[in-house]
């Protein structure tokens, strides 16, 4: 068959190498473990060859009487690979960290099939193929977050996951119905080309919306994402960098439908830009790296739903992958936080920039956006207004990068080299967002014209994005006055939303009694 | 201050304040993981034996001190452990609560142990109460303000340094909503309205709970066991203090911090008051041990004496005298070095190797390149006298330490709020090729030679001389030196371990022997220092060379720092090299079966692997010191569980070397053979947990999963395969080459160490001639063991 990708058969031999593990489910399963690790080269291999497909034959489509199943194109291939490769990864980690565990081989077997049900998952041509994927993503990695079933808190936090993950299919379920009635399909490609859209499909995309949301973890459902380190470490890569890729994968395979809304893109910028920064600052307060490292999940994912909701498609494809395999090697490596933090206090203090200091590492920054932007631009073209707007907010992260060299006590040489990681760092990203919109851009819609509402949108992310990198840069100004006591421990807690979704769930009760 | 107390009379207010101290006092030290050193988790309970101990940790903690009841049975049904070794246990038991005879012994020992049952605290009775788990709320409240006040740099915004924990926590706690949103209203307001100093609070609290004065210590200990290894920490924290002569609250804070939530909650679920009376009246019971803990007590020292029984066979009397040897090794008493020096024994006849502590008896603080800190390369009993820097140029130095700044700059730039948006899409896609390399274990940076170090400040040639003096002495090396001497520290090759520093040196505080080693063989090579070493009476061959060098316990590859130049001695280090490197291979041999799935070459690979959470398995297995010439062990088989010290008593002036080995390193051993002891039988309480969901928090220590309670100790996979314990939990033999007078003076000057043989948590046996000539008993006297005594008898 000409049309079937070759990655469609990526799940294949993950499932058939997860088999053998129903007979030997539990300690040291002899080679099995060495055979799943050649079953995610195999996947891996598949994907890349489908890639090779993509190349010669263009993107495709797998159905079977008249419904679409998987496809072939710059997006599915792009995640198949990602997923099949981390999929490697981890289980090529698990191999020597599970060893000797009681339930070892269950333990292989639950991430083959895990990584094999998102390999289905951003390969789906339709609503129900996926809907499918996810539900059973929800149910194998509730099993692995219950891989230590006598810890209260694993079962508190798979059953967190599982409501929000459900909550999530539901609304999925209920869109896919809603598009059926109002649009007369499920296809992918079919509702991306939708021309109008009546109420129904309308309710449908704020639907697709919350369910993206709530699969990201964004605020206020966060909670699920920040206590899953109840699983071993390769449990929390795999999710990180694999599971919770899910909701932009749902976004990004219906941008056309999804663009057609300006109310579902102005909800995904403030429920993102939201996330983002109210992520990124819980991050702050986390002294446990893997719980650190979660609120920065959140974080980015919001920040992924916002270049989303900007239209930035290809850039949040560009994040989804940045993002996923920098979180994978930090949560698989988070067993040196214990050098990291001793080679933190070894130099001596840290040089703190002043608000002089700070002024002018925004002016910096901003003169070297003008310039490097202005290369660009000569070099591939014009962007479009919300393109720009997501430049200066990561140039406003770069400030800080000069700032900390610009401090008064820093001596030159750390100047020189800090403005010198900060040029490599824009060089770095604008060259990475060419690259992703030169392979994704053609297959993904444009970014909308900016009427009035986009405009506001722009002008709300970079004010707010704006104030938090001022106020980061002047962070050890204020960090430990007294007045920000109270805001520190609120931000700790994640402002309770947890612990709110906690006392619904009886996540408080005793385990006797639940 | 608190005599305005209206209720509490003077006296009680001192009895309940020194009732906290001695519960504060009960709890042991955990060092952060970052230099980590073995801790004897029953330092607090040195001045009771075993049974009385048992009774202690099963009120506060609910954990049996002992190995398990149906193991140390199954061992007599199988034979391992005699009827004898049953028989000498029960009478060597001081307690009236033993069995009568041997008979009665072995009836009871069938029936099954009772599980210990910590008394409750009001926590969990209010959870009784109410449903609501209080002690997972306080575990996560607690635990999270703990974590960002001790934390050292893990999240960029720390709460404000400088205060005291308990006006910390009071910060903290009264802004903190999660317990009203479980349930407790009105908590913030008891935490803003509570006493303004701990020991105010404690007195209030004790008040209210109606804590008297006999049941607040372990009611207090109780409490302090419930925070886990945060109490731990702040137990370090005054063990630091102490040593540089200062002191600190922190413990007692924490204290005062439980207590106030435990009045909160007895306010909260006064239901639980009745039950709560009767915890009180438990605690107030004078603490003393059931016969099944008595029992459970003599049929462990049966265990010992086990395998003791095992030593006595092996030790047979000393090998013969050599010529003068080609090689001299002095290596670390740590047991993993038993192995290797056998190992390079075999190699040829004319080698010898020695034991000493792994710091040479250089009290060292050293400061790494580039930075600012100089960090304890000593055992932790001990404070730095000398300090040690790389032998850099100040430019070097600069430039190391601009290359470390600017490294922590993009950390921050990688960590902070909106920054880390822009770190991801900068170099986010180049984490891909990081996770190859480390998938494939090309990522490790291994166990890099540092710079030669040198003394700050230098030494005069008259300190040289008397430091050398001093070590060759210790190290019962004054005479008979070979050509070539190596002295060889160690250190472990292991790649994403938040317990590295444990399998690193003991004596050097939770670092690689390195430094130490080659300070040591710096100063045995100086022209002053040889100079000067006749007039201390001791005679060096102007041929000798000393040669420092590192011992990779991981993958028994050993290092050598040739910083001294010396062409004449190209060939015998040519040939020492080739040497180790044999002995390596015969090592590993060694090793390999006892790591589940793992073959000789395949240790390298464990050294590199990020995912491998048993590289090796460190002191486990630990269950004798030897302190005696090498003649006396050499070629025979110890498994590597061993500490072996070189000493020859009769070179001893003044016992003088005598007194430092029973004071300093078998201190040190008996802490690690504790804390593996402990960690085994009491792993909930003094283990590390599961290194699977380890969390590591502050750069201090690790938590499991979502975070809670700091775990200290040794992690599960440290000391168990999967499906069998690696250790097996024996309280240490120290077997001393020495008079037994000699001896027992050393213990008589020193009550401390002393107590720890007095009350059984070491064994202590007198050799002579290389053979077991008298096991210790307490009270100073001796139980004759030599073989002329046992024929007759």
């Amino acid at each position: 068959m000409p049309d079937l990708a070759l990655s469609a058969l990526a799940p294949l031999p993950l499932m058939a190498a997860a088999l053998p593990f129903l007979a030997r489910p539990g300690r040291r399963p002899g080679a099995l473990p060495r055979l799943a690790e050649g079953a995610t080269l195999a996947a891996l291999a598949l994907a890349a060859g489908s890639l090779g497909q993509l190349l010669m034959m263009g993107p495709q489509v797998l159905d079977l009487g008249g419904t679409a199943l998987m496809r072939l194109d710059a997006v599915s291939v792009t995640m198949a690979l990602l997923v099949a490769f981390v999929g490697w990864v981890v289980t090529r980690y698990a191999r020597r960290y599970l060893d000797g565990e009681a339930r070892e081989g269950a333990f292989h077997a639950l991430t083959l099939a895990a990584v094999a049900a998102v390999l289905v998952l951003v390969q789906a041509a339709s609503l129900p193929v996926m809907i499918a994927a996810f539900v059973a993503t929800g149910l194998i990695l509730r099993q692995l977050l219950l891989f230590y079933p006598e810890r209260a808190e694993a079962r508190r936090a798979a059953a967190k996951f599982i409501r929000v993950w459900g909550a999530g299919d539901l609304a999925l379920v209920a869109a896919a119905l809603l598009f059926w009635q109002g649009l007369g399909t499920v296809d992918l490609a079919a509702l991306n080309a939708a021309a109008t859209l009546p109420l129904s499909a309308q309710t449908g995309i704020a639907l697709v919306v919350l369910a993206a949301a709530l699969k990201c973890a964004s605020f206020p459902v966060h909670g699920w994402l920040t206590e899953v380190m109840e699983a071993p470490t390769p449990v929390s890569a795999l999710l990180h960098a694999g599971i919770i890729n899910s909701g932009g994968v749902l976004l990004i395979s219906l941008a056309g439908l999804a663009q057609s809304s300006p109310g579902a893109m102005a909800a995904l910028v403030m429920i993102g830009g939201f996330t983002a920064l109210f992520g990124a600052l819980v991050m702050l307060t986390q002294s446990a790296v893997k719980t650190a490292l979660a609120w920065s999940t959140v974080a980015q994912m919001g920040f992924m739903l916002l270049q989303c909701g900007l239209g930035l498609w290809a850039l949040a494809l560009l994040h989804i992958v940045a993002h996923s395999l920098y979180k994978a090697h930090a949560f698989l490596s988070s067993g040196g936080a214990v050098q990291a933090v001793n080679a933190i206090r070894k130099p001596g203090p840290v040089a703190v920039p002043g608000l002089g200091a700070v002024l002018r590492s925004f002016g910096l920054a901003l003169l070297l956006y003008g310039a490097v932007a202005a290369g660009f631009t000569a070099l591939v073209g014009e962007k479009s207004a919300q393109a720009l707007a997501l430049g200066a907010i990561l140039i406003f992260g770069v400030s800080y990068l000069i700032a900390q060299g610009l401090a008064d006590a820093a001596p030159g040489a750390l100047t020189r080299r800090t403005l010198t990681a900060s040029l490599a760092a824009a060089l770095a990203y604008f060259g990475f967002q060419v690259v992703a919109q030169a392979v994704w851009g053609p297959s993904l819609p444009a970014a909308p014209e900016s009427g009035a509402l986009e405009w506001a949108l722009i002008v709300l992310a970079l004010l707010s994005f704006g104030l938090a990198a001022f106020a980061q840069a002047l962070f050890p100004l204020w960090a430990h006055h007294p007045a920000t006591a109270g805001l520190r421990v609120h931000l700790a807690n994640g402002l309770y939303l947890n612990a709110l979704l906690d006392r619904v769930i009886g996540g408080f009760r005793s385990p006797s009694r639940s | 201050m608190f005599l305005k107390h209206a209720q509490v009379a003077p006296t009680m207010v001192s009895r309940l304040l020194a009732a906290a101290e001695a519960a504060a006092r009960a709890v042991p030290p955990a060092f952060p993981l970052d230099a980590t050193v073995a801790v004897n988790p029953f330092l607090g309970q040195t001045g009771e034996d075993l049974a009385m101990a048992s009774a202690r940790l099963s009120r506060v903690a609910g954990a049996a001190l002992t190995a398990p009841r149906a193991e140390l049975v199954a061992r007599v049904r199988a034979g391992t452990i005699t009827d004898d070794d049953l028989a000498a246990a029960l009478i060597a038991s001081p307690s009236p609560l033993k069995p009568r005879d041997l008979a009665e012994f072995k009836a009871r020992m069938h029936a099954p142990a009772p599980a210990p049952q910590a008394l409750p605290t009001l926590a969990e009775l209010a959870a009784n109460a109410t449903g609501t788990d209080w002690p997972a709320v306080i575990a996560r409240s607690f635990g999270l303000w703990a974590a960002g006040h001790f934390d050292r740099g893990q999240a960029l915004w720390t709460p404000r340094p400088g205060q005291g924990a308990f006006a910390a926590w009071r910060d903290w706690a009264s802004h903190d909503l999660t317990p009203e949103i479980a349930g407790l209203r009105g908590f913030c307001a008891h935490v803003a309205e509570a006493p303004d100093t701990p020991e105010r609070a404690v007195l209030r609290a004790a008040e209210r709970l109606g804590i008297g004065p006999e049941a607040a210590e372990t009611a207090f200990h109780r409490l302090l066991v419930d925070i886990g290894g945060w109490a731990m920490h702040a137990r370090w924290i005054l063990w630091q203090a102490e040593l540089t002569g200062g002191s600190d609250t922190t413990l007692t804070d924490l204290l005062a911090i439980r207590l106030v939530w435990e009045e909160a909650l007895l306010a909260h679920a006064p239901t639980a008051a009745g039950d709560w009376q009767a915890v009180v009246a438990a605690h107030t019971a004078p603490l003393a041990p059931t016969p099944d803990q008595v029992l459970d007590a003599i049929l462990q020292e049966a265990a010992e004496r086990a395998h003791q029984r095992g030593l006595d066979a092996l030790l047979t009397g000393p090998a013969e005298a050599k010529a003068r040897p080609v090689l001299q090794a002095t290596f670390c008493i740590d047991v993993r070095s038993e192995v290797f020096r056998r190992a390079l024994e075999a190699q040829d006849g004319r080698i010898e190797t020695m034991g000493f502590a792994g710091f040479f008896g250089l009290p060292l603080a050293h400061r790494a390149p580039g930075s600012d800190t100089a960090e304890a390369h000593l055992p932790a009993l001990l404070n730095p006298a000398l300090t040690s820097a790389p032998d850099l140029s100040p430019a070097v130095e600069a430039d190391l330490r601009i290359a470390a700044r600017a490294r922590r700059a993009w950390g921050r730039f990688r960590q902070a709020a909106v920054s880390s948006f822009a770190f991801v899409e900068a170099a986010g896609p180049l984490y891909g090729g990081k996770l190859v390399k480390d998938a494939l274990g090309l990522g490790a940076k291994g166990l890099a030679p540092e710079p030669a170090p040198r003394i700050e400040g230098g030494l005069t040639a008259a300190q040289k001389v008397q430091t050398a003096a001093a070590v060759l002495r210790a190290m019962s090396m004054t005479e008979g030196h070979a050509r070539l001497v190596l002295l060889i520290g160690h250190g472990a090759q292991v790649t994403n371990n938040p317990h590295e520093s444990a399998y690193h040196c003991g004596a050097c505080c939770g670092q690689t022997g390195e430094v130490s080693a080659r300070l040591l063989a710096l100063l045995l090579n100086d022209a002053e220092t040889r100079a000067g070493l006749p007039a201390e009476g001791i005679a060096l061959p102007v041929d000798t060379l000393f040669v420092a060098g590192l011992h990779d316990t991981v993958t028994d590859e050993i290092t050598l720092y040739p910083d001294t130049p010396e062409p004449d001695h190209a060939k015998d280090l040519a040939q020492a090299r080739t040497w180790l490197a044999a002995a390596a291979r015969t090592a590993r041999a060694e090793r390999a079966p006892r790591l589940p799935g793992a073959s000789p070459a395949d240790l390298i690979r464990r050294a590199t692997d990020w995912a491998e959470v048993r590289p090796e398995w460190g002191l486990a297995g630990c269950a004798a010191f030897i302190a005696a010439p090498r003649r006396a062990t050499a070629g025979r088989d110890l498994k590597g569980r061993a500490f072996l010290h070189d000493y020859d008593w009769q070179k001893d002036q003044g016992f003088a070397t005598l007194e430092l080995i029973l004071t300093a390193p078998v201190v040190v051993a008996s802490w690690i053979s504790l804390q593996y002891y402990g960690s085994t039988v009491a792993p909930q309480v003094f283990g590390g947990g599961n290194k699977l969901i380890h969390n590591v928090v502050g750069g201090i220590g690790v938590v499991e999963g979502n975070g809670g309670l700091l775990r200290a100790g040794l992690p599960l996979q440290t000391i168990n395969d999967g499906e069998h314990a690696a250790h097996d939990p024996l309280r240490l033999s120290v077997l001393v080459e020495a008079p037994a007078e000699a001896i027992a003076a050393v213990l008589e000057k020193h009550p401390s160490v002393r107590a720890l043989f007095d009350n059984g948590w070491l064994h202590l046996f007198a050799l002579k001639g290389g053979q077991i000539a008298a096991r210790y008993r307490p009270g100073l006297t001796w139980e004759d063991m030599g073989k002329a005594t046992r024929k007759a008898a």
